[in-house]
């Protein structure tokens, strides 16, 4: 039951230039009497609500062109929150802010107003019936019918949007779909009376059954083309989701992209300084684009990727990273991405590349291989001052009860093997390989 | 890159092998061109999923390189290519290339029935190695589709194939060969490190493959169900 209400808001985009355009028009769930109308059209047209108010009650007063407007517009009007649906219209990268919070929800219970009105009437009724009016029962009781059943029916108007917002469940209650039907069937009751009269039962219920008909042929003919409506309102739902998705992606990626090939021309002669920012970029779009984004300080392999980044940031290299496997990080782990940085840095600055990182997590350990095509070196012959490889490396993992070796032979490249044994098994269900 | 300073297989063809290059960017395709050494020759280029079928069934080539993600089609990118030809991956065989990481991409063209996985970062002498190998019957594992495989079968000591015929898990060795090739060795380094011969490790290696198509394994099958409801 989403009504478009384009028509009567014909200034929803922002006036070009500036956001400081009208708001649109929306019934706003705070700060409403009855149905929002009059502070919705207050934030719209930018009056006080109160002079809104006084308005649509003279306007009611003389001649109910005012009683009119505010049905017509309960109607039509969606409700929602100006500002936040102003907002929403805006790209969805610049509005990534959170939900404005809503100030208390409506202030007024409608529905104890309309049943003590209700209540009202019926107790002057009875008054006027008491006092000698004579009061034609046939005339009230089914416009007391017809109006309980318009009720019923409007107010699930509210309601059934108010659950789309709020949820997109789409699927109407048993609750709802019952008070639609009810609301209904009171209408054509109150309708049917109101009409009928003095006319027999006999003639009511044919004339009822009649009606029923037409409806029925009327809704046979008319449900292709709702099913389409809905169908079709659907669809531009999603697409607009995509749009959505789409620009935000947009937003994020082309400006550092667009800013990494300016760059990159400006400096086309210093191609180490090329291939850094080429591969930086390569990096981060890649992440965008296959990684799901993890919390930080919930994955190893994310933590590892970023001493990666870092190493490969700093030194202008590419280094092939491979890991299996995945687990929130801890102390041990953080030692051991310590140690996998020195031993990046020193494969980097003092093997040849290509450079190659291997991690694995497994039940009880999380192993690190660092491998490089360099000549390797002896780790005796290192003498005991170079604090380098013994302290930043081996020291670190071995303080976590882990061991270190360096493998170098000869073209074969040199490989740093790090395993440091973890205490709670938490293996992740590892569903991304770097 | 990885597999450089792996040897190009011994091989008793002369001349070189016939490509075709399918990729759906022209300054890709022109790159890769310029790239491949003088062992592989491109007689054929196609940039989306119905010219890449009627290229590879007019050339039938000793080895299709196949861009992943292709327009066209029924969407199905390299894969749909593949199973297009399936008839012809006797004589014919794949090599899918891709600037992807996703695990769903790998799976997808691996299970359709590529012979191995590059990664657009290979250099050209690397790539041409890496062809000659997949028109050799061989499989071309790069260190990223080591570590999915790794990934896939599971790391775990229960994880570890009794028979030979089992298909959802790695044998002892095949993990071992997998660990190294993750770790960046190459065939030829993988055999000197487990003293075995290349040819061995190249069965290793294809045994792997034809698990990883094969297998019926939850996260395979999974990656591949995700793959085809999108």
């Amino acid at each position: 039951m989403e009504i478009a209400a384009d028509p009567v808001t014909p200034d929803r985009r922002p006036a070009p230039g500036g956001h400081a355009g009208r708001l649109p028009l929306r019934r706003p769930p705070g700060g409403r009497w009855f149905a929002g109308v009059a502070a919705g059209l207050a934030a719209h047209l930018g009056l006080p609500v109160r002079v809104v108010r006084l308005l649509l009650v003279l306007a009611t007063l003389a001649g109910g062109t005012g009683l009119g407007l505010y049905v017509f517009l309960w109607v039509t009007v969606p409700t929602g929150d100006p500002a936040s649906v102003a907002e929403d219209e805006r790209p969805a990268a610049l509005a990534r802010l959170a939900p404005r919070l809503r100030s208390g929800q409506r202030t007024v219970p409608v529905t104890d107003i309309a049943v003590g009105l209700l209540l009202l009437a019926g107790a002057g009724l009875l008054v006027a019936v008491r006092n000698g009016v004579d009061v034609q029962l046939s005339w009230v009781v089914p416009t007391l019918i017809l109006l309980a059943g318009t009720g019923l029916v409007w107010s699930q108007l509210d309601r059934v949007q108010r659950e789309r917002w709020l949820s997109r469940a789409g699927g109407r209650t048993p609750v709802s779909l019952v008070r639609l039907v009810g609301g209904i069937v009171l209408v054509g009751i109150g309708v049917l009376l109101l009409i009928g009269q003095d006319e027999p039962v006999g003639v009511l219920v044919r004339s009822g059954a009649a009606a029923l008909a037409v409806l029925a042929g009327a809704g046979l003919v008319l449900a292709p083309w709702g099913l389409r409506l809905v169908r079709e309102l659907g669809d531009e739902r999603a697409a607009r989701a995509r749009e959505a998705e789409r620009a935000d992606i947009a937003a994020h990626l082309h400006d550092s992209v667009l800013q990494t090939l300016a760059l990159i021309r400006a400096r086309a002669d210093q191609p180490a300084e090329v291939a850094r920012m080429a591969r930086a970029q390569e990096r981060e779009l890649r992440e965008w684009l296959y990684d799901d984004r993890s919390e930080p300080g919930t994955s190893l392999a994310a933590a590892l990727r970023s001493v990666v980044a870092e190493v490969e940031d700093g030194r202008a290299v590419a280094i092939d990273a491979v890991v299996v496997g995945d687990r929130v990080p801890d102390a041990d782990t953080e030692a051991l991405l310590q140690a996998t940085r020195e031993a990046l840095v020193n494969a980097v600055v003092h093997g040849r590349p290509p450079v190659s990182l291997y991690l694995e997590v497994a039940e009880d350990c999380v192993e690190v291989f660092v491998r490089d095509r360099g000549d390797g070196f002896d780790l005796d012959a290192v003498p005991s001052d170079r604090f380098g490889v013994r302290e930043s490396i081996m020291g670190r993992v071995r303080r976590r009860g882990g061991t270190a070796t360096v493998t170098s032979r000869p073209e074969r490249g040199t490989e740093v093997h790090l395993r440091v044994p973890v205490r709670h098994p938490q293996r992740r269900d590892a569903e991304g390989w770097a | 890159m990885s597999e450089q300073g792996r040897t190009a297989p011994a091989t008793g063809r002369t001349g070189p092998v016939d490509v075709v290059l399918v990729d759906d960017h022209l300054m890709f395709r022109t790159g890769v061109r310029a790239s491949l050494d003088s062992r592989v020759r491109v007689v054929a280029e196609a940039d989306d999923v119905p010219s890449a079928i009627a290229q590879v069934r007019a050339h039938t080539p000793p080895v299709v390189l196949l861009d992943v993600h292709l327009p066209g089609g029924d969407g199905g990118g390299g894969a749909e290519v593949i199973t297009a030809c399936a008839d012809l991956l006797g004589a014919t065989r794949f090599l899918a290339l891709s600037v992807s990481d996703a695990s769903e991409d790998v799976v997808s063209v691996i299970r359709a029935g590529a012979r191995g996985y590059v990664t657009k970062a290979i250099s050209g002498a690397d790539l041409s190695d890496a062809v000659l190998r997949v028109a050799d019957g061989d499989a071309v594992f790069s260190p990223r589709l080591a570590g999915f495989v790794l990934d896939a079968f599971g790391t775990a000591a229960g994880d570890v194939a009794i028979a030979d015929d089992e298909l959802d898990r790695l044998s002892a060795r095949e993990r071992e060969v997998m660990r190294l090739i993750a770790r960046g060795y190459s065939y030829r380094e993988v055999a000197a490190e487990l003293f075995i011969s290349i040819k061995t490790v190249e069965t290793h290696v294809s045994a792997v493959l034809r698990k990883l198509q094969l297998s019926s394994r939850h996260e395979l099958t999974r990656w591949a169900a995700a793959r085809r409801l999108l």
